[in-house]
């Protein structure tokens, strides 16, 4: 999403907001019934706290196009979230109180369905066609990643005493 | 209303999402207890088999309901489908401030320990395997798109370097979120670290990814959940905004440094001639 498109507001349809808005909706009816059904919060319960959630996205969203500096969207949604929630923020008791009626699980459950549907013939191919050193590779570079920071913040952790 | 006439055109994917989701969420989480561990799984991870089984590209037999118009809409969906998962682990983030700033220079340098990808992968991908210049693209970071993108304009995807590091983006992409759950699970039931630091090392860009680490983190500690969510969410954030200049401008040329010191001076003729 480049800046430049976004300041066109009126010769480019405002395509991208109106579109996301509607599919973020379709896509938290789909995270309600998942927060539903497996942590079994009440609907009624979760379907506010889907709406605090939608909202706080939606805001995010309009950051990363009207805002005067370029984050990416999930960089804004986080930190709309975060400021929603500070406690000095008013208002921020009530939404950490919806938003706790939503389960974080729930809601990754659609996204990686969306993503198994999404696996494309070139993804096949290109995983096949790496084999097993760099499949190998791979998950050296995982473990590395993971294990590498754990070390660190276990090590400043306890350097801190905390 | 093209944007809902659109979606409802997709009524197959949404319904299909739906209907694998509830399954998977129905089977909930499972433990598989052994020696040294038990490792966790999480609906996720049965929402993507199950999905990927449906998929025409990966199960052509079975692919008669997704069709590929599906599949191609299915990309965008996952970025959409994750914003409201970002939105949620900011909730977390903001109550939990304190724990956060506590934490700060712990959650900070860990960031660093990403780069332990290079000390890991690195030798076994040049001396174990004998691996050219792909071992670069390969092990210089996570391989999300940020630092697809740091490739892709440095030696574009079609070099050895970019065939390395598609390789590693796409075996994130169908596995990354499993080992995560593994790894995870496997630290977290060794009982050798404090689950904090368990949690700020689930952040490293990817929300799937993080989805999985911390879902099984708070299966193992659940009484430290909204401490987990929100130092994992907090270190999330911290990769996006640094991740993309760690590549560029600590990981990437320490890797390329490295290997032009060792196994590039062998065949340092070859990789001028095929990079020019």
């Amino acid at each position: 999403m480049s800046d430049s498109a976004i300041a066109m507001e009126r010769t480019r349809p405002n395509i991208d907001l109106a579109d996301h808005a509607v599919t973020l909706i379709i896509v938290c009816l789909v995270g309600l019934v998942m927060n539903t059904v497996g942590p079994a919060i009440p609907l009624a319960d979760g379907f506010v706290g889907m709406v605090v959630i939608y909202l706080i996205t939606m805001v995010g969203l309009l950051l990363t196009r009207f805002a005067p500096f370029y984050l990416p969207s999930v960089a804004w949604i986080s930190l709309v979230g975060i400021v929603a929630t500070l406690p000095w923020t008013p208002g921020s008791e009530w939404i950490v109180a919806q938003a706790k009626s939503v389960n974080f699980l729930a809601l990754a459950t659609p996204a990686l369905a969306y993503a198994g549907f999404a696996i494309a013939k070139k993804e096949i191919e290109v995983a096949k066609h790496s084999g097993w050193k760099l499949a190998l590779v791979a998950c050296l570079v995982f473990l590395g990643t993971y294990a590498g920071s754990v070390l660190v913040a276990e090590l400043i952790l306890r350097l801190q005493g905390a | 209303m093209n944007a809902l006439r659109g979606q409802l055109e997709l009524w197959r994917l949404h319904l299909a999402v739906i209907v694998l989701g509830a399954i998977a969420e129905l089977i909930g989480i499972q433990k598989i207890s052994f020696g040294i561990g038990a490792i966790l799984l999480l609906p996720l991870l049965y929402a993507f088999v199950m999905s990927a089984v449906l998929n025409p590209n990966v199960v052509p037999a079975l692919g008669k309901f997704i069709r590929q118009k599906e599949v191609k809409a299915a990309s965008p969906l996952i970025v959409i489908a994750i914003m409201p998962f970002i939105a949620k682990f900011g909730t977390t983030i903001g109550p939990a401030i304190e724990t956060i700033i506590e934490a700060g220079p712990a959650l900070l340098l860990q960031e660093l320990g990403n780069l332990g990808t290079i000390v890991l992968a690195f030798p076994l991908a040049v001396w174990g395997l004998k691996m050219g210049r792909e071992a670069i693209g390969a092990t210089f970071s996570i391989a999300r798109e940020p630092n697809l993108a740091i490739i892709a304009d440095r030696y574009t995807l079609k070099s050895p370097e970019g065939t390395g590091v598609m390789g590693v983006y796409v075996i994130g992409t169908l596995f990354g979120t499993f080992i995560f759950a593994i790894l995870a699970s496997l630290f977290a039931s060794s009982d050798l670290f404090d689950p904090r630091a368990l949690a700020m090392a689930c952040g490293i860009g990817s929300g799937s990814m993080m989805a999985a680490c911390t879902g099984a983190l708070t299966e193992v500690v659940p009484t430290m959940k909204d401490e987990i969510l929100a130092l994992a969410g907090a270190s999330n954030l911290l990769t996006y905004a640094t991740g993309l200049y760690a590549g560029l401008f600590i990981a990437l040329p320490i890797v390329e440094k490295l290997y032009n010191a060792t196994a590039g001076k062998n065949d340092l003729a070859n990789a001028s001639k095929k990079e020019a």
